[in-house]
């Protein structure tokens, strides 16, 4: 007995060890992000909030980048952007100062929110569309079959397909085959066909867990088929795909790689809006978010001058994307919880 | 009677109107069933481009291969591999010395004794690179020559190819106003060849010279450094008993020896260099960029794979319901951070972190600490690791959530306690799911671009496995992070622009076989569920 009872101890201990060792794999993940969200919200509200009023940084917000100049002007570092320094050769006429230029580093952020806003835009409604559209059929209409099963495939592995080589497809039929050169449109439907297929199965799901009954009942009524789509399923399950697609817009928003050479510009002076004819619009590159962070944190040195712009504009990327993110996430939890049917 | 219609003007209405109604219906139905066949259109065009703009890259690098045998390129490597090698044997002899003067440093030797004990062997190192000075002359005159060829051969070929299309589409007149020069292959060649009379004697000097240096080689003031020595000494007299051989094969070497088509295929999927924008050779080997892509994924693969399946574990097994409600979302959360975010952060901390780590006392017995980049291999692979775990943890969570209640239940019953159960019987049972939870965290970890291009260090050079471990703290430039990088500044067209397409498509047929080998899995897994 006393044999059973020490072993039986042991199994306890060595379960209880284990169990603590998987706890701790479990919050180490978890104290790993949120060392992230830390740094990056730390430092980089230190750029995007000041300490007199509005407490938000507006400038930055609002301002498109600009090449900062650091010099030293009797005996004070002086650290000015592009046009305060012009400014400033005007009013001190004759001084000779030798500036060195960090590129990116001063101004704002404006024209890459614009862009990121546009190319989101854009690519779900493009996205919506199209998937929707898709899953209507896969759920309402398909009977199972060779070309049904051809379709899932497809959508199985499009899922799994790397974002980099969207960009590739994306410039070789957009970009060159079609001739659209680095622009918008580009970027919409590369962008929107890399998160078509999660739109797909999220809407599929949400259109199947509408119950059978309604359709029934509809079609009893003597509806037609898209007469109870569009009345009797497609209301029911519109909540669910549009919280489900919210997790695709974090998605869109949050890659660089497939914007990279179909819409992405590092550095443009006019906003999106300042075109002379409205075709121009769609066949105009934009400056990106994601793309602005990836040419701030590799195309210019660390240091104290440009942890501003890189810091700055990583939180308010992040916070944007993570907002997104926290909304579709708390919408599914509590749609989850309250289950209607 | 006169409230009742006449049922024959009825009839045919209705039937119109239905049959309207059945062609809208129709329509409707074409439309979605069109929009689901996007998916099937989007993968064959990613099919047909990738190979529309790539596989011409294999002509491209077989003309380009043929010139730098034509053009004497490669006789000239040959010398130049005999100059690397006593290069590398250089450089081998100056890694001796270092480590010869941290050995008596840690003995608190001052540093004019070490440089006084270490004074024959500098001679003698110095002595050593000195008698290759013949070998990099005879080297820098040939490459002259034979780029001076193959600059004209090149210009020839294009004017040629000019003319052609202007006789095609029948502009005689232009066609022939375009002069195509002459160039005397026959005799740049054998002006080349020259060399071989050169470099053998150049050889014969080097070897008389280097084995009589080598009988007067210094002894190292530590064993160690002695052992050390000696096995350089083994070296060096391989690459002297080599260079007959290279003399042999320069004798042998004809320039018009023809190159198999099936070369231009190999020496892409095999070739070592990756060597773009270069005044002398371009080579397109994928294996460098491959073996990065693949280093990188193994670290993050051994660590999230750990992290992800105790956390699904935890989550699904021991925690308790509140637990459950904070840490699923979270996770799902971290799986929203952009990459390219977590690029940044890699390159602003985590970096730093890990060169700061090597260099602190607590890894003072890892043999290959302090590393010198903080942008390399495992850098790269923990920030991927934090990508991958939310595919682990989601999927494979899924998995153990999907075992039968009874399984669980047959389990207790029978006595098991929670450990026995989840290590006998839950795991097993789910093991096919979350196998294919981890083939799909290797598919995304191996086609993530932004993290590998911001911190694996964009070298482009298969790590030096001498190292052991330390393999994986050496830079590397991966598949996805050279499409990204060099794609924006190719000429269209060029075969280096279709070499990036068809490293795209390798790493596109990579992924769909991860995709396969996962759905395989999750099919076995409902299988064994039934």
């Amino acid at each position: 007995m006393t044999a059973t009872a020490s072993n039986s101890r042991r199994v306890h201990l060595v379960q209880g060890i284990l169990f603590w060792i998987f706890r701790l794999a479990t919050y180490f993940v978890l104290a790993c992000a949120t060392y992230i969200f830390l740094d990056i919200g730390i430092k980089g509200s230190r750029t995007v909030f000041t300490s007199t009023p509005p407490f938000i940084n507006v400038p930055f917000l609002t301002e498109p980048p600009q090449t900062l100049y650091v010099f030293d002007y009797e005996g004070k570092k002086m650290a000015l952007s592009d046009r305060q320094f012009r400014q400033w050769k005007v009013e001190h006429p004759g001084t000779e100062v030798e500036a060195s230029s960090i590129a990116y580093s001063a101004g704002g952020i404006w024209p890459c929110i614009v862009g990121t806003a546009l190319l989101v835009i854009g690519s779900m409604i493009l996205a919506l569309g199209i998937g929707i559209s898709s899953a209507i059929y896969l759920s309402e209409y398909s009977r199972n079959g060779p070309l049904i099963r051809l379709v899932r495939i497809a959508i199985l592995n499009l899922a799994g397909v790397p974002s980099i080589v969207f960009g590739l497809f994306g410039f070789g039929l957009f970009v060159i085959f079609f001739g659209w050169n680095v622009s918008l449109i580009a970027g919409w439907f590369t962008l929107g066909l890399m998160v078509l297929p999660a739109i797909i199965t999220a809407s599929e799901e949400s259109l199947r867990a509408v119950p059978q009954g309604l359709r029934e009942g509809s079609l009893a009524l003597g509806a037609s088929k898209w007469q109870t789509i569009r009345k009797n399923v497609l209301p029911y399950a519109m909540p669910g795909i549009l919280t489900s697609s919210i997790l695709g817009i974090a998605r869109v928003a949050g890659e660089t790689a497939p914007i990279m050479f179909t819409a992405a510009y590092a550095m443009k002076d006019e906003l999106p809006w300042q075109v002379t004819r409205m075709t121009d619009f769609f066949f105009q590159g934009v400056m990106a978010l994601p793309y602005h962070i990836y040419v701030v944190s590799s195309k210019i040195p660390q240091n104290e001058y440009t942890e501003r712009v890189q810091y700055g504009s990583a939180f308010v990327f992040l916070f944007l994307v993570m907002l997104i993110a926290l909304t579709s996430i708390i919408l599914r939890e509590r749609s989850r919880s309250r289950l209607s049917w | 009677m006169e409230g009742v219609a006449d049922p024959r003007t009825l009839i045919p209405e209705r039937t119109k109107s239905r049959r309207a109604q059945v062609v809208i219906e129709q329509a409707i139905k074409a439309f979605f069933g069109g929009n689901a066949l996007v998916a099937v259109i989007v993968l064959a065009l990613i099919t047909i481009f990738l190979f529309r703009e790539g596989f011409g890259f294999f002509g491209q690098n077989l003309a380009n291969l043929r010139l730098y045998r034509q053009a004497g390129l490669e006789y000239v490597d040959i010398i130049r591999g005999n100059a690397a090698q006593h290069e590398s044997l250089s450089r081998k002899l100056s890694e001796i010395r270092l480590r010869e003067v941290r050995v008596m440093e840690k003995r608190n030797v001052p540093l004019e004794e070490i440089n006084a004990a270490l004074a024959p062997f500098d001679q003698f190192a110095s002595a050593f690179s000195d008698t290759a000075e013949n070998l990099h002359g005879l080297v820098s005159d040939l490459t002259d020559q034979a780029s001076a060829l193959k600059e004209q051969l090149f210009a020839r070929a294009e004017l040629l190819a000019q003319r052609n299309q202007l006789e095609r589409s029948g502009a005689q007149t232009e066609a022939e106003k375009i002069v195509v020069p002459e160039v005397d292959r026959a005799a740049a060649l054998a002006r080349l060849r020259e060399g071989s009379a050169r470099f053998e004697s150049v050889s014969a000097e080097i070897t008389a010279k280097l084995y009589n240096l080598l009988a007067q080689a210094p002894a190292m003031p530590d064993p160690a450094g002695q052992k050390h020595f000696e096995q350089w000494k083994t070296r060096a007299r391989k690459y002297l008993a080599g260079l007959p051989a290279a003399s042999e094969k320069l004798r042998t070497w004809s320039p018009d020896t023809p190159i198999p088509w099936y070369r231009s295929i190999s020496s892409f999927l095999f070739g070592r260099d990756w060597v773009t924008a270069s005044f002398w050779q371009d080579w397109y080997g994928i294996i460098p960029l491959l073996v990065g892509s693949v280093l990188v994924s193994i670290v993050a693969l051994v660590i999230a794979v750990p992290l992800g399946v105790a956390s699904a574990i935890y989550v699904s097994e021991i925690a308790s319901r509140h637990e459950k409600r904070l840490i699923k979302p979270y996770i799902e959360f971290i799986s929203a951070i952009p990459s390219v975010v977590l690029g940044f952060f890699g390159i602003a901390v985590v970096g730093q972190a890990v060169r700061a780590a090597s260099q602190s006392h607590f890894f003072k017995w890892v043999s290959f600490f302090p590393i010198s980049e903080r942008l390399n291999i495992f850098t790269a692979g923990c920030l991927l690791a934090l990508m991958a775990v939310p595919t682990i943890f989601t999927l494979s969570e899924d998995a153990l959530r999907n075992v039968p209640r009874g399984f669980k239940e047959a389990s207790y019953a029978l006595g098991a306690n929670r450990l026995q159960t989840i290590a006998r019987v839950l795991v097993p049972a789910s093991l096919s799911g979350i196998v294919s939870a981890i083939l799909l965290g290797l598919g995304r970890v191996i086609g993530e671009t932004m993290v590998v291009l911001l911190c694996a260090g964009n070298r482009i050079a298969i790590p030096d496995f001498t190292q052991g471990l330390g393999a994986i703290f050496q830079p590397v430039h991966t598949m996805t992070g050279i499409i990204a990088q060099e794609m924006g500044e190719v000429v269209r067209g060029s075969t280096h622009y279709r070499a990036l397409f068809m490293v795209g498509l390798v790493l596109f047929t990579i992924t769909l076989a991860i995709n396969y080998l996962a759905q395989k899995f999750v099919a076995r897994y409902r299988m064994s569920i039934g």
